[in-house]
């Protein structure tokens, strides 16, 4: 893939800016309300949904990938690192084919985007637990995901709206 | 840009929210509903997903359990009718915030140490969503 200095220099802010966005929401402490490992709003999202739209499927799964690693590195967890790409692969695979047809808005993109990361990253604690316990917290998880998938949709709705008189909207 | 967003919610997006739901509820059917009732309440512990301890709650009801695992360790409290993690040395602490766990096929997740502390079986009791959101 052959990207010019405009591409690559976006996918590294927009790396940058979805490490910073996982790492604010880590102090938001939403565990506390709803105690279930690993939940949280998924505010990175926000930077996967925009990036589909505007630098493509291929650039954004590229971003996806080192918001990762990076985030693995960052926290010092590699055991982190089997959960967040399997959720944040499942996301990506589903916005992708969701993107793709013309009747949805970046909500149902977005909340469809949530209800598979938390499919994913329970397929991880099953497959590194190798258990079937962790199942037990889907529904709630796939109930969760309606609102964090809405608002992470809304955030995304805003930034396109804000953006809408720049060149980056319009290629 | 590859393609221009809609930005307003529609049908379509209504569709999406009502398949997720869909699946939350049949979800919750097949995981929270097939449980084994009527046999005796019991705290199943596995530690890298092999099965370490089994304690009938009725007899191990008073007692206080330390888990080992992970280089973590935790404690665990028994009632006749409850199971908690009382206190744990690892980072993210989502096993002492799930709290009390009291009902068949409820579960206690470490994720850092790799435990799980699952309940199985149980008088019949109502098998309604928990009250975990709200």
């Amino acid at each position: 893939m052959k990207l010019t200095t405009k591409q690559l220099t976006l996918c590294g802010i927009l790396t940058t800016l979805a490490l910073a966005l996982s790492v604010a929401e880590n102090q938001i402490p939403l565990s506390l309300a709803i105690p279930i490992p690993g939940i949280k709003l998924g505010l990175a999202n926000i930077v996967t949904v925009f990036a589909l739209y505007v630098l493509g499927p291929a650039q954004a799964v590229l971003i996806l990938l080192a918001r990762c690693l990076l985030g693995a590195v960052f926290a010092g967890n590699m055991n982190a690192l089997l959960f967040s790409l399997m959720g944040g692969f499942a996301a990506m695979g589903v916005m992708i084919l969701l993107s793709r047809l013309r009747g949805l808005s970046v909500y149902g993109v977005s909340i469809g985007g949530a209800a598979a990361h938390n499919c994913g990253q329970i397929a991880a604690a099953v497959l590194s637990l190798g258990n079937t316990a962790p199942l037990y917290y889907l529904p709630i998880l796939l109930g969760v995901s309606l609102l964090t998938g809405a608002l992470t949709g809304l955030m995304a709705a805003c930034l396109f709206r804000a953006l809408a008189h720049t060149d980056l909207m319009k290629g | 840009m590859n393609s221009s967003p809609k930005l307003r919610p529609g049908l379509w997006d209504a569709l999406v929210v009502l398949v997720v739901a869909a699946l939350a509820v049949g979800c919750a059917w097949t995981v929270w509903g097939g449980q084994d009732r009527g046999t005796e309440l019991t705290a199943v512990v596995s530690v890298d997903g092999v099965e370490t301890e089994r304690l009938p709650l009725r007899e191990a009801a008073g007692t206080e359990r330390t888990i080992q695992a992970g280089g973590y360790t935790l404690r665990l409290r028994l009632t006749e009718t409850e199971v908690w993690v009382e206190s744990a040395d690892c980072p993210t602490q989502d096993c002492v915030h799930t709290g009390h766990i009291s009902r068949g096929g409820q579960s206690i997740v470490c994720l850092p140490a790799r435990v799980i502390i699952q309940l199985e079986g149980g008088e019949s009791v109502d098998t309604g969503v928990d009250a975990v959101i709200g």
